[in-house]
């Protein structure tokens, strides 16, 4: 049984997919940098998520809950509303339209971000492929 | 609005135009307004470097206001490359300096006897020889003519050696490296011997509600400010997109017969930012700064490549050193060419000597092998001073290519070189080549973005992936009409505020009550006139295709493998603009809806009452 997206079970599913996925470990060869999904409330979510992902060379070494997001201080921060993250994980908005349309927020270093756009693809499309539950 | 300052150079006469107030409403300024005024000069027969061609240079009416990336002007008129509609829009300090000086436009006819220089300093114009200036290049021109009249705080925009030349693809150039490069308006202006124009102004612009836009443009400024393609140009440049092109396929590489180049991991915004970026340049009021000021380890500041110039005398040449491309970058500057075609007619001569079509002895002894950036360093200056194969070269791809008997080998549509942007991995990108009303062109509507997502889902520009086909063309006609509000106002493209803002902005700023879907009308009249003034001019349907490269599939890369369908994708544009199948020439009923009833009874001969 597929996992419940979001839930503590579908982030390490998430990690698990990240570490034997052949595509995104050659895609992702050159990534360097942990990241956070923040997931504002909306929708079916009424408190504010926050998903942690240490991203490297192809490998997730460790996925968490932060329960305060000053917890880690990660290279990049993704932040969208609950609703246009699910809209993302059903394939029904395009990652690269949530950035250009403001759906989705990016914070970090923007020449590595703009270098690895194909490896944050990937991380969507694994991300997609763990399920097809949504809250 | 403020008065026109027409200038004949034959006669000396100066002479002030008052823009109707009805023309401001339907056009708003800029090149939509220009094309307004100039509709009745713009002939078949008019020659574009005969005394009577125009040269019309126009801001808009948020232009040199600190409003939200507002300060370019555009310069309109006959294309001597394309013999069609000619516009090119350019940042920096020159078109607001020009407003301050209590004129929101330029009109310059006749041409010098000698070389000249206007001069217009808080209104006060003269016209002075410039005969000692002649050859100066574009930075030095600037500072001589400043230290001249003794006004070292003036704008000067001028052309260089290559405008004076009269090369087809020369440009006007003003502050540190800001252009109006396409189209060859620079050859126009140096048929008239006219070397450079300076203004300097105190004046105050007038705004119908000062308060109210104030409030618009603090709020517009702030959108913008924390918006994340801002974020994005302001770190790494207008070549940040170039590593997401270059997976894509979008990235042109070896005169667009590539998908994939080894080196082009080197060519890019992020490489820029993380080597030899020293700083940032803004144009006037901008909160981007979108320009690159970078140092190649002489110690010495130069301007940066964008993405344009970066692909061009890169990955377009098989060039990998960034160094380099900064180099030529440069010295197209201080000729005044225009960057996206002098590396698209040396990207093809380099195809031409691969082929065999043309040799040493053509070339003077140049070896042009991919990747040799010291003969392309030479071709730039042999076409800047037509000399030798330069000569050819300065008359552009069509010309050139034609010359040696392989005219559909040149990437250009209606004479203009096609940027870089290869349609073959953003779809919409061939509609905007084949109709955009100055040839080739990437700013009429820079679709490839809205095929990478930036969608607009208020005005009714959606999401198709990147190769659909004929499903897309009514989506490229909506954009290509939002975008000809940018040209009209004369906003930058990287301006990335909703419509509603930009709405506000002008209704504020004019006193005009236009709604939001009067303003894309407005966008659209001014497409449709653009279209019948190139209709007069001889473009006929014909015209509306892409090169020969363009229809065949990329054999690598991101993109390989497809097809352009693009005679479905013409069909369906046509549909969608409600143009004539037959003839290209839009329906008389779209005229009228547009309010265009002089076209109407230029082209449908009848009474436009009846």
């Amino acid at each position: 049984m597929n996992p419940i997206f979001p839930s503590p079970e579908w982030l390490n599913t998430l990690c698990e997919k990240l570490n034997r996925d052949k595509k995104y470990a050659s895609i992702a060869a050159r990534w360097e940098g942990d990241m956070c999904v923040v997931i504002e409330p909306s929708g079916n979510v009424k408190e504010t998520i926050y998903y942690y992902l240490d991203l490297w060379h192809g490998k997730c070494r460790r996925a968490a809950i932060l329960e305060n997001p000053e917890e880690e201080k990660p290279v990049f921060v993704l932040t969208a509303s609950y609703d246009n993250i699910a809209q993302i994980m059903k394939g029904k908005l395009d990652p690269m339209q949530a950035m250009l349309t403001r759906k989705l927020k990016v914070q970090g270093n923007m020449a590595i971000m703009m270098r690895n756009v194909p490896t944050v693809l990937d991380f969507v499309r694994c991300a997609r492929e763990v399920t097809d539950e949504i809250l | 609005m403020q008065p026109i300052l027409k200038i004949n150079l034959s006669t000396g006469i100066c002479k002030s135009f008052e823009v109707p107030e009805a023309w401001v409403r339907d056009y708003i300024g800029g090149a939509s307004l220009g094309a307004r005024i100039l509709y009745e000069y713009l002939t078949k027969d008019l020659d574009p470097f005969s005394p009577e061609a125009p040269l019309l240079f126009l801001g808009g009416p948020l232009t040199g206001t600190l409003g939200p990336a507002v300060g370019r002007f555009v310069v309109c008129g006959k294309s001597p490359a394309t013999g069609l509609w000619g516009e090119s829009n350019c940042g920096g300090f020159w078109g607001p300096e020009l407003r301050f000086a209590g004129y929101d436009g330029l009109w310059i006819t006749g041409n010098s006897d000698t070389a000249s220089f206007i001069s217009i300093i808080d209104g006060e114009v003269t016209i002075q020889t410039a005969d000692h200036l002649w050859g100066l290049d574009t930075y030095e021109i600037q500072k001589r003519i400043k230290e001249e009249i003794n006004q070292p705080k003036a704008k000067v925009l001028a052309i260089g050696p290559a405008g004076e030349n009269k090369v087809l693809y020369s440009g006007l150039f003003c502050d540190h490296g800001r252009t109006a490069g396409r189209t060859g308006l620079g050859a126009v202006m140096g048929s008239k011997k006219l070397k450079a124009i300076a203004v300097r102004g105190a004046g105050k612009l007038l705004l119908a509600q000062p308060e109210a836009y104030n409030s618009f443009r603090s709020s517009a400024n702030r959108f913008l400010r924390n918006d994340l393609v801002t974020q994005v140009v302001h770190e790494l440049g207008t070549a940040s997109i170039t590593d997401y092109s270059d997976y894509l396929g979008i990235m042109p590489k070896k005169y667009y017969s590539q998908g994939i180049f080894s080196g082009s991991e080197n060519i890019s915004g992020s490489i820029i930012s993380e080597t030899i970026l020293v700083g940032t340049s803004a144009c006037h009021g901008c909160v981007i700064a979108c320009g690159r000021v970078v140092d190649v380890g002489d110690g010495k500041h130069r301007k940066g490549p964008e993405y344009e110039t970066l692909v061009s005398f890169g990955p377009n040449l098989l060039n990998k050193d960034v160094n380099s491309i900064v180099h030529l970058n440069e010295l197209c500057d201080l000729h005044g060419l225009d960057t996206i075609s002098t590396g698209n007619v040396i990207g093809l001569a380099y195809k031409m000597y691969e082929d065999g079509t043309i040799s040493k002895a053509d070339t003077g002894g140049l070896e042009l092998v991919w990747g040799n950036t010291s003969s392309a360093k030479e071709l730039i200056h042999l076409i800047a001073q037509r000399v030798g194969i330069g000569d050819i070269m300065a008359d552009g791809a069509r010309k050139f290519a034609k010359t040696f008997g392989v005219e559909e080998e040149a990437i250009q549509v209606n004479g203009l070189e096609v940027p870089y942007h290869d349609p073959r991995g953003a779809s919409g990108m061939a509609l905007v080549y084949a109709t955009s009303p100055r040839g080739a062109c990437h700013n009429k509507s820079d679709y490839f973005m809205v095929d990478w997502g930036q969608t607009n889902e208020s005005i009714g520009i959606g999401y198709f992936s990147r190769q659909d086909g004929a499903e897309k063309a009514a989506n490229v006609a909506r954009h290509q009409d939002y975008r000809t509000i940018f040209d009209a106002l004369v906003l930058c493209l990287f301006s990335n505020i909703p419509i509603e803002m930009i709405k506000d902005l002008i209704n504020t700023a004019t006193g005009l009550e236009l709604s939001q879907e009067e303003l894309i009308l407005s966008g659209e009249r001014s497409w449709n006139l653009k279209r019948c003034i190139n209709i007069r001019m001889g473009l006929n349907k014909a015209n509306d295709k892409l090169p020969q490269a363009f229809l065949k599939p990329l054999p690598d890369g991101g993109s390989a493998g497809y097809t352009i369908p693009f005679d479905e994708m013409l069909d369906a544009y046509y549909s969608a603009r409600e143009w004539d199948k037959l003839t290209g020439i839009p329906n008389r009923d779209k005229l009228e809806k547009l309010g265009l009833k002089e076209l109407v009874k230029e082209f449908y001969f009848t009474n436009p009452d009846d």
